[in-house]
């Protein structure tokens, strides 16, 4: 167990290598949870100087820096640079259903999905922010005790875990980060987003799905199993299926987009086929708020 | 055996298995191939979906049929058919059958052996015993095998055992074996080879008097052909050949091959109507003509055809002995260093005195300006010339003063023509009679002779003059001595007396005179020889058969070849003696006539076709199609790539597809829109990251300035035309294949035309400040081109400014130099042809479908990424519109003109 730990946190350690520490883009500047030690390059509150500014009615007499203001004839108020942390709530999903590769992937979804969630965790507590494991953890942390203790509880192999986080509550003005297929029905995804929503927390979810689920490459005559005991489904011709279900998932897809783009969400989608580092830098990228 | 028209089956009964076909049309009907199991997580998106066209729970009729065929041709293989089965041959008793396996039979020995076989078969069938008789003797023991009845099985084995014989057949002796077996009644099919011998009609007869008697014989016109060997004296190789039958006309080639098989030369025998001997005459150099080591007929085989050479027929020794002593200290004054340099070549030298010489005898012995023979060498000289000798005396300064009487004409003393106190001129030499062995050879005008020896003229000196000068005087005189020759060279074999040494005609009469010798004479003790290489009955070269035994040399031409003395060399391998078969056969006559009972026919007409394991393979390749059809019938075949098929289809059809013709479709492609193309490296990855790049930056195009480019293409060097595009991106791959001459022509084309190509090494290292490996790649694929000479891109280049402002150029990486070409501004309005960096622009630009980039930059942020974007925006500007931004150069100018 201790190896296996070992083995997925060294590569998510050697993906995030190639990325800079991961800084969260924080919207809500007026809800710190936590106080950070990196600076968000603006005035706030922290200890580190940042800049002079004319004082103006209505400013605290003792934020005036004499010492400059004696330099001139104008008073000067000194601002300090606003350093905090976002705390980030992560979640994979981990059950049977990703435990899947085709023919076409390489790897399986899960582990994909594992493999990414410890990669950001990595690249987030190098840039100072909290995380914690959505569902296991009480409250966000930081440091590499984390990162040991994210790559135990993700390293579990139990496969109890549901195809969707729970819905808990968690600290208003956090983050989520979902990382699953997210082929639940539409509706629990639904309320997944209200829940979350309703407290204040803004989220990601990023779909990890295999290449032939996006296509359905078969053929002939086949019978479909599920992997969670959801039934089975013989078929004669399972091409001719295929434009169906391409339509499908598709629709679902666009709901999905739907629903989080009216909780102002984001969404992600990332195939095993291709390069984990392409994901995460995707990943990487909607946090950071370049994208 | 069941018969249908021409079709008739061994094992009938096998048939009724066809009976069950239709049983196993309704199982397959019934039976439905079982599904494919697939586990797949987004099962939830299937439930409820309906395929349009649910087949029926049946198996697909075409591979009903093919499981069909595939029953119905095994058990038509297995029931073993037979296409147009010979005719059975008719009679009671055992089946008789002679088959002739002397050297005639070897040239077509396969054809002799199929007969047989099918003889044998036939018998089999039939279930009929079969006597075999074979009429030439054994190569074991010399003698004919004995003849016994047998089951047709068993005596199949031995006629597959059976060869060919180097020696003619015995057909007495196969008379008596057939004799000591001869059964009741039979019927006889006699295989022949054409040769008559004295048993034949004996054979015939005995062989008609137990039943009927069916001869099967090569045509007339297709007999066998003997090659004679070769006369020794004559200067040409004369070879004759004789046929055995037939009087039509014909023609063989003969082929004359050295000790390793190689041709040496070639000759056509043409046989006239009615003739039954041919010769042709090959003029060979004497050096070519010592490596013939045998002769052949074309197309022909056995020892008949073959004819072996020894050293009778090879170059001859001779030996110098000179009146001088100059030899040592000069040369060219030696009185035997002319002879020496014109005989080398194609005779074998050696030098002494008289009598060493005749210790190991030669076949020509050159005595050059001796005068007197001691009475010792005179005495064994003598029965040396008797018996083939050729003794080729020169006349010299000694000579003249008194030579001894070993000369073909008396002497009378010397005379001097021309020189310091003459008015006379240096004879030249008057034409060879016709009748004088150097008949035809041509004489060079400067041969001029100033001394010589004068013979007495006497009635018999014009017979014996060979050559003679213009005023009638012989300067060559020979004669006759038992079986050899003496001859006389009136002047002497240096430069002293005569220029005849210097010129060319004196090596050719030297040839002539040498060809003159008989050869080695020969040891004619009674020593015998043993057999040291044998020819086989195909008339190849082996260790000698069980039988042979040695052979005196005297007698070794008396008696024909057999088999105690198979034709091959004989005696030590140093100086083998040939015996060949050839001479033996200069008699031999045809087989036949026939007696009126027996039939004649041809062998190897009619030819029944086993048809059974075509059926086998049939079935095979069915069952492969089968297995194929039935795993794509459940989808386990997936589609293969398309490259791949078209890969499959390529290799098994053979064809390439043409290189160089410009593809129309490729054309209206690529001239639809505006095109970023690149190289396609062949690694898929470099490929598609690549692609996704320029795709990338077309994006970016399309949303930041009027550029808006179509979707990228990929170009093969080899085979695509480059001129279409502004700009060809090509990623440095370490295992690209170096591009061929055309495609260099093409890149030169493409970049003197205007084109711009980016050369980009991908390689961080470089980038970072290294050195790499990937230069020496650069190198490797650009040599051959004409790249000009390039420098770092300049800091007020056209490239910085031609749409953002940018002083530096990254990409994935950043920090290496970027080269240009270094313009003068005349060539292509001065814009650089090539661009070379190492950056990996395309994966900075690289994006999926979603604008999402597919890779981080290095050392990271993503103002580098926005930078390489610009870079790559300001590089389709430079592409597109040239030096046209370069004028902004000169703007703080113009705007100070303008104030003015």
């Amino acid at each position: 167990m201790v190896e296996a730990d070992l083995s997925i946190r060294q590569r998510a350690e050697q993906l995030a290598a190639h990325l800079p520490p991961l800084l969260v883009a924080a919207e809500r500047v007026a809800a710190v949870v936590a106080q950070g030690v990196h600076g968000r390059r603006r005035v706030g509150a922290g200890e580190t100087f940042w800049q002079f500014r004319r004082y103006q009615p209505g400013d605290e007499i003792g934020r005036i820096d004499w010492r400059q203001s004696a330099k001139s004839m104008h008073v000067f108020v000194r601002e300090n640079e606003w350093e905090a942390a976002e705390s980030v709530w992560l979640w994979c999903d981990t059950s049977a259903s990703m435990r899947f590769a085709s023919h076409l992937a390489p790897v399986e979804k899960l582990d994909r999905a594992r493999l990414l969630l410890l990669a950001l965790a990595v690249l987030l507590v190098q840039g100072g922010e909290h995380v914690a494991l959505l569902g296991a953890d009480r409250r966000p942390s930081t440091g590499r005790a984390t990162l040991a203790r994210l790559a135990h509880a993700l390293g579990r192999d139990d496969g109890l875990g549901g195809s969707l986080p729970p819905l808990i509550d968690i600290p208003r003005y956090a983050q989520i980060v979902v990382i699953g297929d997210l082929l639940s029905p539409i509706e629990d995804i639904a309320a997944l987003i209200r829940h979350y929503t309703n407290q204040g927390v803004r989220g990601y979810l990023f779909q990890v799905l295999d290449p032939a689920e996006e296509t359905l490459p078969f053929a002939g005559h086949t019978l479909f199993e599920g992997l969670e005991d959801e039934g089975s489904m013989l078929t004669r011709r399972a091409e001719e299926l295929r434009k169906d279900y391409v339509a499908r998932l598709a629709e679902h897809k666009g709901d999905l987009l739907q629903l989080a783009r009216a909780a102002r969400w984001r969404v992600g989608l990332h195939h095993t086929d291709r390069p984990a580092p392409e994901a995460l830098l995707s990943i990487y990228m909607a946090l950071a708020g370049h994208a | 055996m069941l018969t249908l028209g021409a079709l008739a089956f061994l094992a009938p009964w096998v048939l009724l298995g066809l009976g069950a076909v239709p049983l196993l049309w309704w199982l397959l009907r019934v039976v439905p191939p079982a599904p494919l199991r697939v586990r797949f997580p987004a099962i939830r998106l299937l439930f409820g979906l309906v395929a349009q066209q649910e087949a029926a729970v049946k198996t697909p009729w075409w591979l009903v049929a093919l499981r069909l065929a595939l029953a119905c041709a095994a058990i038509v293989a297995l029931a073993h058919p037979v296409w147009e089965p010979a005719v059975p041959v008719a009679g009671s008793g055992p089946l008789i059958l002679v088959l002739d396996d002397g050297w005639a039979a070897a040239r077509d020995w396969e054809a002799r052996r199929a007969a047989a076989d099918r003889v044998l078969a036939q018998a089999e069938r039939a279930g009929r015993p079969v006597l075999l008789v074979t009429t030439a003797p054994s190569d074991r023991d010399g003698r004919v095998p004995g003849a016994e009845v047998r089951p047709a099985a068993e005596a199949s084995t031995i006629v597959h055992a059976l060869r060919p014989k180097p020696w003619g057949t015995d057909r007495t002796a196969a008379l008596a074996a057939f004799e000591a077996a001869r059964p009741e009644t039979g019927t006889s099919i006699w295989i022949a080879d054409g040769v008559a011998d004295a048993g034949a009609p004996l054979l015939a007869e005995a062989l008609l008097s137990v039943g009927s008697l069916e001869v099967r014989i090569a045509s007339q016109d297709d007999g066998p052909l003997v090659l004679m060997p070769p006369g020794t004296r004559s200067r040409l190789l004369e070879v004759g050949a004789r046929r055995i039958a037939g009087d039509g006309p014909r023609a063989a080639w003969v082929r004359a091959s050295g000790e390793d098989g190689r041709l040496l030369a070639r000759g056509e025998l043409v046989f006239d109507p009615g003739e039954d001997r041919a010769a042709v005459a090959l003029d060979l150099p004497g050096e070519v003509r010592n490596l013939i080591t045998r002769l052949d007929i074309e197309g022909e085989r056995g020892a008949g055809a073959t004819v072996l050479l020894d050293d009778r027929w090879r170059r001859r020794p001779v030996g110098l002995v000179s009146g001088g002593s100059l030899e040592r200290d000069q040369p060219l004054l030696s009185d035997v260093f002319y002879v020496e340099r014109a005989l080398e070549p194609f005779t074998e030298l050696r030098r002494g005195e008289i009598g060493a010489l005749l210790a190991n005898p030669p076949s020509v012995i050159v005595l050059a300006d001796v005068a007197k023979i001691p009475a010792a060498d005179l005495e064994a000289l003598e029965p040396w010339i008797a018996d083939g000798g050729v003794l080729l005396r020169f006349a010299g300064p000694r000579f003249a003063e008194g030579a001894d009487e070993l000369v073909p004409v008396r002497l009378r003393g010397g005379r001097t023509i021309g020189g310091a106190m003459s008015w006379a001129e240096p004879a030249r030499l008057a034409p060879f009679d016709s009748s004088s062995p150097f008949a035809g050879l041509a004489i060079p005008r400067d041969v001029l002779v100033a001394r010589q020896v004068l013979a007495e003229p006497t009635l018999d000196l014009p017979g014996k003059t060979w050559a003679r000068l213009t005023d009638g005087t012989p300067l060559v005189t020979g004669e006759p001595r038992g079986k050899g020759w003496l001859v006389l060279v009136h002047t002497t074999a240096n430069t002293a007396w005569s220029n005849l040494a210097i010129s060319g005609l004196f090596v050719e009469l030297l040839q002539r005179l040498v060809e003159l010798s008989a050869g080695v004479p020969t040891d004619e003790s009674e020593a015998a020889l043993p057999p040291w290489r044998s020819l086989d009955g195909f008339g190849v070269l082996g260790p000698p058969p069980p039988a042979a035994r040695a052979v005196p040399l005297a007698t070794i031409d008396a008696e024909p070849p057999g088999p105690t003395r198979p034709p091959g060399y004989y005696g030590p391998a140093e100086a083998p003696r040939a015996l060949n078969l050839g001479p033996s056969l200069a008699e031999a006559t045809g087989l036949g006539p026939w007696p009126a009972d027996a039939v004649v026919s041809p062998f190897g007409t009619t030819d029944e076709i086993d048809v059974q394991p075509w059926l086998v393979i049939a079935a095979i390749l069915l069952a492969l199609a089968e297995l194929v059809a039935s795993l794509a019938a459940r989808g386990q075949i997936l589609r293969p790539r398309p490259v791949a098929a078209a890969a499959v289809v390529l290799a098994l059809v053979g064809a390439t597809p043409p290189v160089g013709a410009v593809d129309d479709a490729f054309v209206i492609e690529a001239t639809q829109d505006l095109r970023l193309a690149y190289v396609r490296t062949g690694d898929a990855d470099v490929d598609d990251l690549t692609r996704a790049g320029l795709w990338g930056l077309g994006t970016i195009l399309r949303a930041r300035t009027s550029v808006e480019p179509g979707e990228p293409m990929a170009i093969d060097l080899e085979n695509d035309e480059l001129l279409f595009f502004p700009l060809v991106y090509w990623a440095i791959t370490p295992d690209q294949p170096r591009p061929s001459d055309g495609a260099r022509a093409k890149i030169d084309r493409y970049l003197k035309t205007g084109g711009i190509l980016v050369l980009d090494t991908r390689d961080p290292d470089a980038a970072m400040g290294g050195g790499g490996a990937s230069a020496a790649t650069l190198r490797r694929l650009l040599r051959g081109l004409s790249i000009p000479p390039l420098v770092p891109v300049p800091h007020d280049h056209v490239l910085t400014r031609s749409f953002y402002l940018l002083d530096e150029f990254p990409g994935r990486w950043t920090g290496g130099q970027v080269w240009i070409e270094q313009t003068d501004g005349g060539v292509n309005d001065g814009v650089s042809s090539i661009l070379v960096g190492s950056h990996d622009w395309a994966a900075a630009w690289a994006m999926d479908t979603r604008l999402q980039p597919l890779l981080p930059v290095v050392p990271g942020g993503e103002r580098q990424r926005e930078i390489a974007y610009r870079f790559g925006i300001n590089l389709v500007m430079y592409a597109t519109t040239g030096n046209y931004k370069a004028d902004a150069v000169h703007v703080p100018t113009i705007l100070e003109r303008l104030g003015e």
